[in-house]
């Protein structure tokens, strides 16, 4: 039906005109500390010292774990990324809301590894200190993650908590360093919209010996 | 059984499909003056609204990773995948591949790699060359003025370089390289591995009102910008605006019609929405639903004369289905460790890749295996963190925890590259896809059954670029620590994960061996036409989208040449 614009078209063709006013918004700015489209507020929110308040102001609603293996893996995320000079902890991060997010997300073989590790955590130490791990003490709780840490030196007996603690590891990390936090110790630079791609930086190209 | 519901005019063209090829055939039939009619099986997609360009993961669900891996949900813009709900598929025993579909307009060009390699002559030739596959029915020289418009039409940037077998095109100027990009340029000089500006469809300056790009390395995001190449961009909304053109979204396409004398009348589809089969008539049909799903089609579009499914006769459709040959190594590089922090984001996209290498070398018989492949590079800080990033940290660091595992990983960063080889799988008569009259879909459309393996030839590829990767980090001082031996086949790719399936439908100079003619025409059913990449004779190590677009817009030019003379 010639002449006759279907509503997405002219939607999209409403999208372009400001698609281009955008370009000329971007063409105005320096090149660099463009405001991502996300907001700052919700940046901001992720800095917080109690990351588990919401930006809206409301607490973290477990998906999947429970109040007991939350308090566990709270525990355990700022063993394996406590706050340094440079950048807070993992709670600091919000990595715990991260790994019960994840958890619930992907379910399956993972969820149950995950599980069945903070099981294993707390019965060993239910046998040799009495408590589960959350109510040992600091220095009990570290000889259990010194056992469990470095594969290479791990008991064979201990070889499935140690595939347990890799993939706890390797979860912590991964939450820490995709947090507005983590981004920033890295750090990683980027996701700045720029109208020349700069290339290698000098200094680094001295330090390379490029 | 309902009757199907009769819509609208009779079109001068149905095209089913919105991809690389649909999206090209659309293109270049409504400038030509035909009213066409595209049916796609997504839903409406537009970057400009839909990307999840700048946002940051930590503002998205799952920071925005998807559940499974190119899956819908998170920050890439897929819609489809591996899995599709109420749309499966089967494999033979033994037979292990992953088909991918996409559910949405522009398809895979949404989210592709955006790399456009020119197939060289020598692609078009190879049982010529090497008594090995099959020769295409057209030359390099043929196509090549397909090649130059297309990329003067979508924009492609890389460099002259005259190299064997990698045709050069009509080029943007290439972004220069990344920090480690340089690393592993050095060490190739010294391999003598050619190490050259890759060429990608991104935009570096401004093209019909597109703009250049802007370097964050969100490619796969969907370009909000429209800096890259997809199909709704670049071709439909051109098409949209002749006034020609008409797409339904939501229309899961069931068979090609044809009448009493053989030719194709239109063709019939579902509406998602309301459930009901619908046909719609067109005096041409284009069918560019991807290889596999194209394949499928035919083969569903049963009918007294055709009763193995229209364009059959030869027995080929759904034979001779290829993927890209792939297989990866990751390297921690020491020297790349606490450099100063800089945006290495760039394109989405390597900016330098090593096309291959060996073709005298073969020629010699001195490789167990007689093609090639092309090396893509990725690392360094470039793209936002993502989860996963630091997967198997234990094997670098040893294990640990505390402000000493927080040091080492932030020292860490930065410090990896990645290998990717994408080679060319000779096609073999055990690899295709036929209908699995045991099983239909939601809609009951029969489904597809896959039977797929390597050969010897991929499998001696993978085991080389296993090898050369190795060599290149060692000479690039570091410590490969991501790679695969013999008992993993040398971490060859499952099939279908290449995501280049092609095949299915080959074009050939006889219609006994080939499905289709030099011009991609059903040989048995003349205004029936294919513009994806089950056309595919072979599959080179050149990605196939390219070939996929030249290809879609000369047969495209012939439609309508053969329409305009009264011979279609």
């Amino acid at each position: 039906m010639q002449g006759m614009e279907e509503p997405e078209i002219a939607q999209s063709r409403t999208l372009r005109f400001q698609r281009r006013a955008m370009l000329k918004m971007m063409a105005a700015l320096p090149i660099a500390g463009l405001v991502p489209l996300s907001t700052l507020a919700e940046a901001v929110a992720r800095n917080s010292p109690d990351a588990s308040v919401l930006p809206d102001g409301t607490a973290w609603k477990l998906r999947v774990l429970t109040p007991h293996e939350w308090a566990t893996v709270g525990v355990l995320t700022d063993w394996i990324l406590p706050a340094d000079e440079v950048s807070g902890s993992a709670t600091d991060a919000g990595v715990p809301e991260f790994i019960d997010d994840w958890l619930d997300f992907q379910r399956g073989d993972l969820l149950v590894a995950i599980r069945e590790g903070l099981v294993w955590l707390d019965v060993e130490c239910q046998g040799n200190f009495g408590d589960s791990f959350v109510d040992c003490s600091s220095t009990q709780q570290q000889q259990m993650l010194d056992r469990i840490a470095w594969p290479k030196k791990a008991a064979p007996q201990d070889a499935k908590a140690v595939a347990f603690f890799n993939q706890f590891r390797d979860l912590t990390l991964s939450g820490f360093y995709t947090s507005e936090m983590g981004i920033r110790d890295l750090p990683y630079v980027g996701n700045e919209p720029q109208a020349e791609w700069r290339g290698c930086p000098p200094d680094v190209l001295a330090k390379l010996e490029i | 059984m309902m009757h199907p519901i009769l819509s609208g005019d009779v079109y001068d063209a149905i095209i089913v499909g919105s991809g690389a090829g649909g999206g090209m055939a659309a293109y270049s039939l409504t400038r030509a003056g035909a009213k066409c009619l595209m049916l796609e099986a997504g839903e409406w997609y537009d970057t400009a609204k839909d990307s999840k360009w700048l946002q940051w993961g930590y503002d998205a669900s799952h920071r925005g990773a998807s559940k499974t891996p190119f899956g819908p949900g998170g920050f890439e813009a897929v819609a489809g995948g591996y899995d599709v709900a109420g749309e499966p598929y089967t494999c033979a025993t033994g037979t292990d591949w992953k088909w991918f579909r996409s559910r949405m307009l522009g398809g895979r060009t949404n989210a592709w790699g955006r790399i456009s390699l020119r197939n060289g002559p020598y692609d078009f030739k190879p049982y010529s060359r090497d008594g090995k596959g099959f020769d295409w029915p057209i030359t390099y020289e043929e196509l090549a003025p397909y090649y130059d418009k297309t990329e003067e039409l979508i924009g492609v940037f890389g460099s002259a370089e005259r190299l064997e077998n990698l045709p050069d095109g009509k080029f943007q100027p290439p972004p220069t390289p990344r920090c480690y990009e340089l690393l592993i340029q050095k060490a190739c000089k010294d391999l003598k591995i050619p190490c050259i500006p890759s060429r990608l469809a991104v935009l570096t300056r401004p093209l019909n009102n597109r703009p250049a790009c802007h370097y964050v390395s969100q490619c796969n995001r969907g370009c909000r910008m429209g800096s890259n190449f997809s199909s709704p961009d670049v071709l439909l909304y051109p098409a949209l605006l002749t006034g020609n053109f008409e797409i339904r979204c939501g229309a899961m396409a069931r068979e090609v019609l044809t009448g009493p004398d053989g030719r194709a009348t239109g063709v019939s589809y579902i509406d998602k929405q309301s459930g009901e089969e619908v046909e719609v008539r067109g005096k041409v049909v284009v069918l560019a639903a991807s290889a596999c799903e194209t394949a499928r089609l035919l083969l569903n579009s049963r009918s007294p004369r055709f009763p193995n499914g229209v364009a059959n006769s030869s027995g080929l459709v759904g034979r001779y289905l290829m993927d890209t040959v792939m297989s990866d190594v990751t390297g921690w590089i020491p020297s790349m460790m606490n450099l100063p922090a800089h945006d290495e984001d760039g394109v989405g996209g390597m900016h330098l890749f090593m096309p291959w290498w060996n073709y005298q070398e073969q020629l010699q018989g001195k490789l167990p295996f007689s093609r090639g492949y092309h090396v893509e590079i990725s690392g360094g800080r470039r793209g936002m963190p993502v989860p996963g990033l630091m997967t198997g940290s234990e094997v670098l660091l040893g294990g640990g925890y505390g402000r000493d595992l927080k040091q080492r990983s932030r020292g860490l960063y930065g410090s990896l590259v990645g290998f990717h080889g994408r080679g060319e799988m000779i096609p073999n008569a055990q690899s295709y896809c036929e209908i699995d009259k045991s099983t239909v879909d939601k809609w009951g459309i029969p489904v597809l059954k896959f039977h797929f393996q390597w050969s010897d030839q991929e499998i001696q590829m993978a085991r080389h670029m296993q090898e050369t990767f190795q060599q290149i980090v060692a000479t690039m001082g570091g410590k490969v620590i991501e790679s695969y031996g013999a008992d993993q086949q040398w971490g060859i790719s499952p099939g279908g994960t290449g995501f280049h399936e092609v095949g299915g439908a080959r074009m050939g100079n006889d219609p006994k061996t080939s499905v289709l003619n030099s011009y991609c025409q059903a040989w048995d059913c003349k205004n029936l036409f294919v513009t994806d990449g089950a056309p595919f004779v072979s599959l080179s190590d050149k990605n196939p989208t390219l070939t996929i677009l030249a290809l879609a817009w000369r047969t495209s030019d012939y439609i309508a040449a053969q329409v305009r003379t009264h011979r279609v």
